[in-house]
């Protein structure tokens, strides 16, 4: 079995035209999960009654969970349901008429957000505390000083971390290809169903992945450098 | 006035204060005094509620708060009329000198960011650090980021500041510069109270001098009393140490 380049820059093309499907996936999960992440990793971290217990349980068991059960999960589950739900809200709606990007996007936010939330309470627990305690001591509220003082000390402390996830979820994208959303990798197999040509289809999957990976993490070690160097301009938000 | 009756803390088996009590008249500046371990600091911060205390009653501005069942609302009204001095400075390190000082000003005080930049301005060039107003802590040495600590807490105009080792951190040299700017402070006549090992300073600056150790008052007096004229066995002993620290037996 030879290697044909043709074959290979016709699935790269075809790939190519999902490029901002698999993007948005990634970013709008990163961000989402980011966010989310946040908030369970400060309220684990402050240790408030009952939602901390319930997230510090809920993280341990769902990061057991792979992405892909999840994805498959949740997509059985609102194939069987949908109906009933639809009727009891009296929504008008058939199921084919539902992307199923939303089922893809509750999976991977929830899964994320468990891994983000892990990276912000490390980074977390490194601020001093007498950071915390000058704050408090001036007069600041709880929420004051986390927002004030201590989340923009965070950031140029967490960019390794949140490269690395964001490096994950662009891999772990691919997986909503398991409930039938086209994007990248099936984009590229899409011309391999005529001709037989899977190895070039994948090899034109992979092409991608590395090139979009690569820029990401040039992107990182940008801002990382920056930060390290530019102390100053890093530390200055207002 | 501020009045602290009965304060008790433990951490975990360690019974750091044993039925401590004080009261500070307003304006009057007070040291506290004794080996590490006897409880000062933990007493200073038990006040600012940095620290929660097992037991104890704080009466300031004519409220009674119970030290362990403090509601947020009360804490955060004592916060805000008083300031801590941290032993490592505790300016924030995301900020400016000026910012870290704005900070207060505009967030709690509520102040326009004007308002709050020329009173932030103000304190700077009272603690000698105006040309200092745009570096960042990591570019100040230690004796700057302290007056900018001390520069912090006096522009709040708070009713009392605390003082927890503000010169521990420093070296020889920079001791002296913050000394003189606490001096400053007393001067303008704000109720304090210092935890200090600076034996001269503190017979200098206080109005009072407290001894503690092993989590009580052992003895209290006009600094010229209890550093000249000890009554206790345990201070005279401690003083002795510490007057004579200049002699080493090798």
């Amino acid at each position: 079995m030879g290697f044909n380049f043709s074959y290979f820059v016709t699935s790269f093309k075809q790939a190519l035209l999902y490029v901002p499907v698999t993007i948005k996936i990634m970013l709008v999960t990163f961000v989402v999960s980011f966010i989310i992440g946040t908030i369970i990793g400060a309220v684990r971290f402050y240790k408030i009654p009952f939602f901390s217990k319930f997230f510090s349980i809920f993280v341990t068991i769902y990061l057991g969970l792979p992405v892909t059960v999840a994805l498959v999960l949740y997509n059985l589950i609102f194939l069987t349901c949908y109906n009933d739900f639809a009727n009891f809200f009296h929504i008008n709606k058939q199921i084919s008429d539902i992307n199923p990007i939303f089922v893809a996007y509750i999976a991977l936010i929830a899964g994320y957000s468990c891994n983000l939330s892990e990276t912000v309470r490390g980074n977390l627990r490194s601020i001093d505390k007498t950071q915390f305690e000058a704050g408090y001591s001036i007069g600041l509220t709880k929420l004051q000083t986390f927002r004030n003082i201590i989340f923009p000390q965070m950031i140029p402390n967490m960019i390794p971390g949140l490269l690395n996830n964001l490096i994950g979820i662009l891999k772990g994208t691919n997986l909503v290809s398991t409930i039938g959303i086209t994007e990248v990798m099936v984009a590229a197999l899409y011309p391999c169903q005529e001709t037989y040509s899977y190895l070039e289809g994948y090899l034109a999957a992979a092409a991608l992945y590395w090139i979009i990976g690569i820029v990401i993490e040039n992107i990182g070690h940008f801002v990382i450098k920056f930060s390290s160097k530019n102390n100053k301009e890093v530390w200055n938000y207002d | 006035m501020i009045e602290l009756k009965n304060v008790k803390k433990k951490f975990g088996n360690n019974e750091v204060l044993h039925d401590v009590s004080l009261s500070v008249n307003d304006g009057e500046v007070v040291v506290l005094l004794g080996p590490s371990g006897s409880g000062k600091t933990t007493f200073l911060r038990c006040i600012n509620f940095l620290e929660r205390a097992d037991a104890g009653i704080l009466k300031f501005d004519e409220e009674e708060i119970d030290l362990k069942r403090a509601k947020k609302k009360q804490i955060l009204d004592i916060r805000r009329n008083s300031a801590f001095v941290f032993q490592n400075y505790g300016l924030f390190n995301n900020k400016t000198a000026l910012q870290n000082i704005m900070e207060g000003l505009v967030v709690v005080q509520k102040r326009s960011k004007e308002e709050a930049r020329k009173i932030a301005l103000d304190s700077l060039e009272w603690v000698g650090l105006k040309d200092k107003a745009d570096y960042y802590p990591s570019q100040l040495s230690g004796g700057q980021q302290q007056r900018v600590g001390i520069a912090r807490a006096v522009a709040l105009n708070p009713k009392f500041i605390l003082f927890d080792e503000p010169t521990s951190a420093l070296d020889p040299e920079l001791v002296g510069e913050t000394l003189s700017v606490i001096k400053k402070v007393a001067k303008k006549g704000i109720t304090m109270i210092i935890v200090t090992h600076e034996m001269s300073f503190a017979q200098e600056v206080a109005d009072r001098v407290i001894f503690m150790d092993g989590g009580v008052v052992v003895e209290e007096g006009a600094p010229d009393e209890v550093f000249y004229k000890p009554k206790e066995e345990r201070t005279k002993k401690f003083l002795a140490r510490i007057l004579q620290k200049d002699m080493y037996y090798i």
